[in-house]
Parts: structure tokens; sequence; C-alpha cells
């Protein structure tokens, strides 16, 4: 009788320490998406709102894998997008949607940065803006960020689940 | 008789002791090959276009680098025939030989060399053109004698030759400045504008895309 009871205590600890640490993945991955954005749109001193996306554009094109309209495109919607991702993430809105989009956007860049790593291009990966490591590096810390999207995607999913059976 | 011909041997020692200083006062000019270069006029030397140009594109660069051969070739030609000669672009050359290149340093003495003899532009196309063949074999004198004239090439070589000391100072000034900047890698573009001097991403950056950024500068005037 005894036993029973403490297996039942024991659970929701156990999910509830799993709930905070989904918690504190999900606000982390957040604030790095925000600050990919921010790295950017604010470097070299100063915030560059008007002219941030050639900058960009050329971090990006260094990879050599995309045509010059597409490399434009994504140079002035990608720090929005990160920002509004990682927005989602730290208020808790909309996560398992957001996770799912940061997920895509993480297998992207890993794909470039390993094409970079492969080919041997020695360029900074612009991840985070003009100050960023090379794409060997960058890519081990976007593997990392991957399994916390992953977590807390699956986790939001399935916290998501688990709200339904109980209504 | 004699009173004259004194009269001509005194103004012949008069115009033999003031001439050398006339011509000594007179406006110096940059002649290339001159005994020694400041380091103002070395930069200017290695430069292109128009020092009162709007904009400064300063690259650090390294001759046996590809990345920088690329920029050199596919971007920086392309703003010497456009933009340099519009006088809207001042493009200045800054060595900064890594260490990982066997040739890089030589080439950059050549380089320089070729500056003090006023043939800068020709010797660094001739350079990045040819990189894949003084590249491996270091034979960076042949390369540049195939492109030089023999006047313009035996100038280089006197330079190459008496101003060794002048010519390592200059790169290992270049090197120093970059360093200063926080320069680790080649090719690293600056672009100048109204006093604000930004870093462009490294690894090269593709001409319609400088382009762009240049046309938005000069738009800001």
């Amino acid at each position: 009788m005894s036993q029973t009871s403490s297996i039942a205590v024991e659970r929701p600890r156990t999910r509830s320490k799993v709930g905070f640490l989904l918690i504190a993945a999900r606000i982390l991955l957040g604030l790095i998406f925000a600050y990919a954005a921010y790295a950017k749109l604010h470097f070299n001193g100063a915030w560059h709102l008007r002219d941030y996306y050639f900058f960009f554009a050329m971090s990006i094109d260094s990879y050599r894998m995309l045509p010059l309209v597409i490399v434009q495109w994504m140079a002035r919607i990608l720090p929005w997008l990160e920002l509004g991702l990682g927005a989602l993430l730290v208020i808790g809105v909309g996560v398992r949607w957001a996770g799912l989009v940061v997920i895509a956007l993480l297998a992207v860049f890993m794909i470039a940065l390993a094409h970079a790593a492969l080919g041997g291009l020695e360029i900074h990966c612009g991840c985070f803006g003009t100050g960023s490591v090379k794409p060997g590096r960058e890519l081990m810390l976007d593997g990392v960020l991957l399994a916390l999207a992953l977590a807390v995607t699956v986790g939001g999913f399935l916290s998501h689940r688990a709200g339904k059976s109980q209504a | 008789m004699k009173r004259s011909c004194v009269k001509v041997m005194f103004s012949i020692a008069l115009g033999g002791l003031l001439l050398p200083a006339l011509i000594s006062a007179g406006p110096r000019q940059s002649s290339p090959g001159s005994k020694s270069a400041p380091v103002q006029e070395l930069t200017t030397l290695k430069s292109v276009g128009s020092h009162d140009a709007p904009i400064t594109i300063e690259v650090f660069s390294d001759y046996q680098c590809p990345q920088c051969r690329v920029f050199y070739l596919d971007t920086a030609r392309q703003l010497m025939l456009t933009y340099i000669p519009a006088g809207k672009v001042y493009y200045v050359h800054r060595d900064f030989p890594l260490s990982m290149h066997s040739h890089s340093r030589e080439a950059a003495r050549w380089a320089t060399a070729a500056a003090l003899a006023g043939v800068f532009e020709t010797a660094e196309q001739t350079l990045y053109s040819k990189q894949d063949e003084w590249g491996s074999t270091g034979k960076i004198e042949d390369v540049l004698a195939s492109a030089l004239s023999p006047t313009d090439m035996k100038k280089v070589r006197t330079i190459e030759a008496t101003q060794g000391a002048q010519i390592d100072a200059a790169i290992a000034r270049d090197l120093a400045l970059g360093e200063s900047r926080g320069v680790n890698g080649t090719p690293s573009i600056y672009v100048l504008h109204k006093g604000q001097m930004t870093p462009l991403p490294s690894g090269g950056v593709n001409y319609s895309l400088l382009k762009q950024y240049i046309d938005y500068l000069l738009q800001q005037r």
C-alpha cells in the first residue's frame, strides 16, 4: 500500500522536473534565436536596420549554394523570422509550430554548414552576424540546438495531447 | 677679355652651386622607383582610383589565397572597370600574407617592389591570374617578367634587390594594421564611407551584391 503511494508521488515529481527542463530549454532556444536575429541587425557597434540585408546576403552567398535572388530574399526575411520564432518560444505561444519551423531552419543551416565544412570554405557562417565562428564549430552548436528544438517540439505535442485527453 | 672670361667662369660656378639647390627646392614628384617612398606614398602606390572618392574599399589580401584570387578577378576587377574610373570608389590594397602559404610573403615583396616601380596594377593582376603557376613552383619573378616590359621588370628587380628593408617594413605595417583590426583571414574587406568603417563578411564578396551596397551608400550622400 505504502509502495503504491510512493510511486504515485514520484511520477508527478518526475513529470514536473521534465516539464521544468522543457520550459528552460524552450526559453533558452528562444533567447538564442532572438540573439541570432539581434546579431544580424546590430553589429560593428551600431544598428543596421536599413542595410543589414547587404551584409547577411554576402554571408549567405559565401556558401555558394543558392542563386542570388533566393540569397537576397533570405537575407531580408531570415532575421525577422528568427526574431519572431524566438519571441514565440520565450513567451510560450504556438510552441509546437514554432518548434517545427525551428527544426526545419536548423536542418537547412546544418546542411549549409556541412557543405561549407566539407568544401573547405574558409567562411564565417553568418549565423550570429559578422562575428560568427567557423562552420565546423557552428555545426556542432546547431546540432545541440536541434536536439533542444526536438525536445521542446516533441514535449509541446505530448503535453498538448495529454491536455486534450484529460479534457 | 680677361674680365669677360672671369665673368663666364663666375656665372658657371654660381649656376653650378644654385642649380642643384633650385631643383631640390622645386615641387617633389613621386617618381616611381625613387630611393625611398614614405608610408603614405607607398599606400597610394598600392591603391587604385581617386583618393577623393566617396567610398574607400580596403582589402587585406594574400596573393596565394584562392579566395583572394576569386575576389580580385571576379569582383575587384569589375570595380576597377566601373566605379573606380568614375571616381566613386578608391581601392586600397593591403598585404596580409598568411604563414600557411609558402610563397605569399615573397609575392607581396615583388608586388610592393612593382608598386615602387609604378607598375602595381599589372603586377597584381598577373600574380592573381597566374596564381597556380607561381604558387606551385615559387617562380614569382619569372611570372612577373612574362607580363611586364623588360624595362619595367629591370626596375622592379633593382628595387626588390636594393630596397628590401623598406619593402619588408611596408608589409609588416600592413600586417600590423590588419592585426589591430582583428583580421585573421583573407580577403578581409573594409568599406569606408562618411568616416564610418564597416567590415564586410569574410570569404569574398560577389560583385553584384557589392555593387548593390555601393549604390546604396552612394544614394546616402
